[in-house]
């Protein structure tokens, strides 16, 4: 055990549990959206957001023309390009979270089949969109330009607070509150809350339970997109079997916090991304996952609706 | 047994001996084909170690072919995707296949191991030009291969010591952190520059073992600022080293990166960008193709794989050499795998230069060791410094 680089290096370890925490958070809601509402663990939403990796790279490569000698963008051109790819990422994580629930859940759902059918239809969906990219892309890693100088914008003790980190926490934040407030706030929230307490209920309330949950579908993908993105900005490259450790990771973490929860989510989401730093710093890299699940083991024992799932009730989705 | 009994017996035998050596003789005369397998990562995140290798046993195979032999050689390929997992379940079917007399591969150590089984059942040798996990060629060891694994490189416990001089070299007061990727090959490589970092008193301040296809590096790379490291030695493979060192450069740390020959790749490159990969270190005991063939061998690896030079494409002189081991000995008219296995084990081969003398021990390693060369990325291109 080594606590002294805790010491040394505790804000960078802080810094960067929470920007890989809020990565997490916004995977997880894909997880804990869907479970809410159809009480069904999506297993394809790590490959939603291994989609979502790829659409940025191919827009910042293929679209437009980026390589690894490219140099950073600035000002109005580097907004532009990044807001792109950010909304293709979204676009086609959410599009691809609601194709994947009208052909692998809805027809199951219709017929009335029991849950194990559409588990096994996820795991199913699951390995059909890995290995179909892992096909195309002949399993090489592909590598984003660097559209974004990584620069410290402000400097705590004497660590630099880098700008891609601070985007990820900042703007990852922003859009998880976004969507707390929606589900909370709008009528299309409302009736995703209905749905999920009860499907019957809603039903006979006059709400129409395709649009709800495809709405769902498209509401958590859209955020596994984002997460995607904010991924490849800070890692900069993917593979066709990125999502499966941090679709696990983002899962447990859903977990963690309850599951269909959301603000289970994310407080689920931050406690894991800074559990794994600080597991990996003290105890080694290689305890960092076998930590990680013996803490959620140790959770679940003595809350099995996860951490935060009892206390903030209210907000299930 | 009566006079007559045994004259018709002596005629017999006789007759049953030159029918015998008849059919002997007529199996061989029919022999017009043989087949040799590569095996490596053809796809996977380390496809470009196995398609580099590929280019070196196409090259042989064609220079073999076109010398109009009496017996033709088809080289095909098996896909273990550099995964001990995916080898496991390719090589039965190669073990199988009655057609196949030899194996050029496996290329990487865990997946050796993992086929070691099927091809001892199947009595296959193999040769392979770039598993160099010491154990292999251990005879104490539960992982070895012998009598039918080989291998034309040097083990890690040649590179192990390598890497780390190399990396060192020019490194005042170095302050050594090393990183494994937790798969056989990588534990084995930094067991061997851990012994001799310990060996030489070189200033060790860390150690991390990181599992394969980690995305996210920062608690490392806080680890190894916090150790003050001057010098990182990661011993993996290439897509995990690239992002290794793309996030260490990210974090403004300075110092030398090295690897050893699963991080030495082009690809290594693009994954790490090129702002991290300059000045990157790494060994292999590997010479590059276009440095050692002759014209009319580079010629061959042109008219066999389409490509203009070899450049930038590793392994590609250790798989050709590789694959001439198989070729010396099915000119010298071993078609069976008996036959290969017992030429291969005490046969003299010659390496790509035609003066590398290749013998193998009982254990499968090269009599006398190989070099391990010495790589840096400079301007943007790995270059080599010949043996370190």
């Amino acid at each position: 055990m080594n606590f002294s680089v805790v010491v040394s290096q505790f804000w960078p370890l802080l810094i960067n549990g929470l920007a890989l925490g809020f990565i997490y958070v916004l995977i997880s809601l894909g997880y804990t959206m869907v479970y809410g509402v159809l009480r069904l663990i999506n297993f394809a939403n790590s490959e939603i957001f291994m989609v979502g990796t790829f659409a940025t790279v191919i827009v910042s490569r293929n679209f437009f023309g980026f390589n690894q000698n490219t140099d950073p963008l600035h000002g109005f051109r580097l907004f532009y390009t990044m807001g792109l790819c950010l909304l293709a990422s979204m676009l086609v994580s959410g599009v691809t979270a609601v194709l994947v629930e009208i052909v692998a859940y809805r027809r199951l759902r219709a017929k009335g089949t029991n849950r194990l059918a559409s588990l096994i239809s996820a795991i199913g969906v699951s390995i059909i969109l890995q290995e179909g990219v892992r096909i195309l892309t002949h399993s090489v890693p592909m590598s984003n330009p660097r559209l974004l100088r990584k620069f410290s914008v402000v400097t705590i003790g004497d660590v630099g607070l880098r700008v891609d980190t601070l985007i990820v926490i900042v703007f990852a934040a922003v859009l998880f509150f976004a969507v707390d407030r929606f589900v909370t706030k709008t009528l299309l929230g409302k009736a995703i809350r209905a749905v999920s307490m009860s499907e019957e209920t809603s039903k006979l309330m006059g709400i129409n339970l395709n649009r709800v949950i495809s709405a769902t579908f498209l509401i958590g993908g859209s955020m596994t997109g984002a997460a995607a993105f904010l991924y490849e900005m800070v890692y900069e490259n993917t593979k066709y079997n990125v999502g499966f450790s941090i679709g696990l990771a983002a899962f447990t973490a859903a977990v963690l916090g309850g599951i269909g929860n959301l603000r289970g989510a994310f407080y689920g989401g931050l406690a894991l991304g800074l559990t794994e730093q600080f597991a990996a710093a003290i105890l080694g890299t290689q305890w960092k996952s076998v930590t990680v699940f013996l803490v959620l083991v140790l959770v679940l024992l003595f809350k099995p609706n996860g951490l935060f799932g009892e206390a903030v009730q209210q907000t299930r989705v | 047994m009566n006079k007559n009994t045994k004259r018709v017996l002596g005629v017999v035998a006789a007759a049953t001996l030159v029918a015998g050596s008849i059919a002997i003789t007529s199996a061989q005369a029919a022999v017009k084909s043989v087949t040799l397998v590569y095996q490596g990562p053809l796809t996977g995140t380390d496809a470009q170690t196995g398609q580099d290798e590929l280019l070196g046993a196409q090259t042989a195979v064609q220079i073999y072919n076109d010398s109009n032999p009496a017996v033709t050689v088809k080289l095909i390929t098996a896909d273990d995707q550099g995964d001990g997992a995916v080898a496991g379940t390719v090589a039965p079917g190669i073990a199988q296949n009655k057609n196949v007399i030899g194996v050029v591969g496996p290329a990487y150590s865990g997946a050796s191991i993992a086929s070691f089984p099927s091809y001892k059942a199947g009595r296959l040798t193999m040769v392979s030009p770039s598993a160099t996990r010491v154990t292999l060629t251990d005879p104490k060891s539960a992982d070895n291969g012998y009598p039918f694994f080989h291998r034309v490189v040097g083990n890690d416990a040649l590179q192990g010591p390598a890497v780390v001089r190399w990396s060192t070299d020019g490194v005042s007061s170095p302050k050594v952190y090393v990183i494994d990727d937790q798969t056989p090959y990588g534990t084995g490589l930094a067991d061997a520059a851990n012994a001799y970092i310990k060996l030489k008193k070189i200033t060790k301040v860390g150690s991390d073992s990181v599992v394969q296809k980690t995305s996210d590096y920062t608690a490392t790379v806080s680890k190894i600022k916090a150790s003050k490291a001057n010098v990182v030695i990661y011993t993996g493979y290439y897509p995990d080293g690239g992002a290794l060192a793309k996030a260490l450069n990210d974090s403004g740390w300075v110092g030398t990166f090295a690897g050893g020959d699963g991080v030495l790749n082009d690809a290594f490159i693009d994954v790490a960008g090129k702002a991290a990969a300059e000045g990157v270190k790494f060994t292999a005991p590997a010479v590059p193709f276009e440095t050692a063939a002759s014209d009319a061998q580079q010629a061959a690896f042109t008219k066999a794989t389409k490509l203009k030079s070899a450049a930038g494409h590793v392994y590609v002189t250790e798989t050709f050499n590789a694959t001439n081991v198989f070729l010396t000995c099915i000119k010298q008219g071993k078609y069976s795998r008996a036959g290969i296995q017992a030429c291969v084990a005490t046969g003299t081969f010659y390496g790509l230069d035609g003066k590398t003398v290749l013998r193998f021990t009982r254990f499968g390693e090269v009599v006398g060791g190989a070099p391990v060369g010495g790589f840096q990325v400079v301007k943007g291109v790995i270059k080599y410094f010949g043996a370190v």
